[in-house]
């Protein structure tokens, strides 16, 4: 099968569960991310022998399996987990989605003067285990950039970057079917 | 209110106030106190009351403004107008058909020539105010995405430069079709090479506006799409955090099921695949490189950490090894002593131990006797006597 010389970097990223996004200011994975997209019908053919789907999303691919080999409790946790930290983020900014630019001092800045924010972070040291705020907030940032939603764009500046695979996490939002008769009991 | 003579005067009376007026122009979006504006005017204040008499700055409360004819003018003339309005192209419009018909109608070459002229300056005019208009929209537009932070006006805002696009791209329609069709007449008639210069010029602008609008219109749609995307996000992560919060999430939403769809392996722990080392390759020398450097590694790890040992415990120490030592039993000497008939101190002296016992252990051993048997013993009063020892006589009983 006639498959780029990049497969081997790419299937290294796309199979330990990473995105390869087009925003990133990363160019080897812009690099990787074109190589997706102009042989998406190849590859998608070559990684399914091995049982991996290549899946492709609003400007970022990744890998899903045909079976899942986790279990829903686990899967549970994790989007618990991340509802948590989603809600964290976009109470910091409701337009906080992909190509978002951030720096963790903003935040800290915001928490002073947002009870609900304040709130929000305390919800969240259960993530952390850290009663400090500024402790506990980069502990949270490490968690979605070792998850690859977000990444470092400055180190200088430390200022991070909403990747484009923060839209996985908004589609699996929007994908929950809240029933009519429930959503009128939620207060507004 | 007093209005200028002249036009020189206005100039004059402009260019004296030059310093007040460019900082008032500057700061024309946030309040300008009066106490400041004096100090630019050297503390005249009747030159300040010169300017409100003339209509060119107005005072609002304590502070002081542009008026808002002089702030337009300004605006029009450096293009920096953030307004877009489309009444002024709108009645360029009407001015240049009513000129057209004035022309038409007009036998004077005279007359007819000012009113060909009017209508020069209104299509120079409009097509530089449009394109003016379309890049200041497109530019408000890019602002209000960005900068608007209350969503509901964001997305009032937007619609309403929708809304004027529209008004545009209208305009920008009656425009074209003055020119091509309904005063084909006058384009005709009063054809000079000059106005045949502007009208190519005009339809240039007109062209450069209409590939603008489109893309403007692009922009709008992805703009309001994007905030209704964001929105719904919003809008759905905070019921689902709310149904969490209230430990109802997978009980009444289908959560379980949507996960149970995805298959994704972002939700596997991360992987790791222990492969084993290629034998071949163990055999190289590149590979012997590698193996030295990790026995030393290892060698290193294993004096650090660990822990300090003994030597091993000597073989003597091992050795089993035996002691005799002879115990006189009192008991079997005082059974003898009692079978003997002899006195006590003769019996312990002349008895034959099972090893050599000298004079004073046999002493030792007669008090002993006399101490631990007292009861079975009758001590008497009649001492002997033995190498300057005195002792007393004792007896069975």
């Amino acid at each position: 099968m006639n498959v780029p010389k990049q497969t081997g970097e790419i299937f290294d990223i796309l199979s330990r569960g990473q995105f390869i996004c087009s925003n990133s200011s990363r160019e080897t994975i812009r690099r990787l991310y074109n190589v997706l997209e102009e042989h998406f019908d190849e590859l998608r053919n070559y990684f399914g022998a091995i049982y991996f789907t290549l899946e492709r999303g609003d400007e970022f691919f990744y890998f899903s399996r045909s079976e899942s080999k986790t279990d829903l409790e686990r899967k549970i946790e994790t989007a618990y987990k991340w509802i948590d930290i989603m809600d964290f983020f976009k109470t910091f900014d409701s337009a906080f989605g992909p190509g978002y630019r951030f720096t963790p001092s903003d935040i800290l800045v915001r928490l002073n003067v947002d009870a609900a924010l304040k709130n929000k972070i305390e919800g969240l040291k259960k993530y952390s285990n850290d009663e400090n705020y500024a402790e506990s907030l980069r502990k949270i940032v490490r968690m979605l950039v070792n998850d690859n939603f977000i990444e470092l764009e400055n180190e200088i500046s430390d200022s991070y970057k909403a990747l484009s695979s923060f839209k996985y996490l908004e589609q699996l939002v929007l994908s929950i079917a809240i029933p009519e008769e429930v959503r009128s009991e939620i207060p507004e | 209110m007093f209005s200028f003579h002249s036009i020189k005067e206005l100039i004059n009376t402009l260019n004296r106030e030059r310093d007040l007026l460019s900082e008032l122009f500057e700061k024309r979006r946030i309040p300008f106190k009066e106490e400041y504006a004096l100090e630019l005017v050297d503390f005249r204040e009747e030159r300040l009351e010169f300017l409100k008499e003339r209509g060119v700055v107005r005072s609002n409360g304590p502070y002081i403004e542009i008026d808002d004819q002089f702030l337009q003018f300004f605006e029009l003339i450096l293009e920096v107008n953030e307004e877009i309005n489309t009444s002024y192209i709108h009645e360029s419009i009407r001015q240049i058909r009513e000129n057209i018909l004035y022309y038409l109608q007009e036998s004077n070459q005279g007359r007819k020539y000012s009113y060909l002229r009017a209508v020069k300056m209104s299509l120079r005019k409009i097509g530089r105010i449009m394109l003016r208009n379309v890049v200041d929209l497109n530019r408000n537009i890019e602002n209000t995405f960005k900068t608007e932070p209350t969503y509901r006006v964001k997305i009032a805002k937007l619609e309403n430069y929708d809304r004027k696009r529209q008004d545009i791209t209208a305009l920008l329609d009656q425009t074209e079709r003055l020119l091509a069709e309904d005063e084909q007449t006058f384009f005709r008639a009063a054809l000079d090479e000059e106005l045949k210069q502007i009208t190519t010029d005009l339809r240039f602008l007109m062209n450069e506006s209409r590939h603008n609008l489109i893309e403007i219109q692009k922009q709008i749609i992805e703009y309001l799409n994007q905030i209704k995307y964001q929105s719904r996000v919003t809008e759905k992560l905070r019921q689902i955090k709310y149904l969490k919060d209230q430990f109802e999430l997978r009980t009444r939403t289908d959560i379980d099921e949507v996960l149970g769809r995805s298959h994704s392996l972002i939700f596997e722990p991360n992987p790791s695949y222990p492969l084993k080392l290629s034998l071949e390759f163990l055999q190289t020398d590149e590979a012997l490189q590698s193996i030295l450097r990790t026995a030393l590694k290892l060698k290193a790890a294993s004096g650090t950490v660990g822990l300090p040992l003994a030597d091993g415990i000597g073989d003597d120490y091992l050795r089993a090894e035996t002691e005799r030592e002879v115990i006189i039993n009192l008991d079997e000497l005082k059974n003898g002593f009692e079978a003997s008939g002899n006195h006590l101190f003769g019996f312990v002296m002349n008895y034959t131990f099972p090893r050599e016992v000298s004079f004073e252990e046999r002493i030792t051993l007669y008090c002993q006797m006399v101490s631990f048997y007292e009861k079975d013993l009758n001590v008497t009063e009649t001492f002997g006597r033995h190498e300057g020892l005195e002792y007393a006589m004792v007896y069975p009983r």
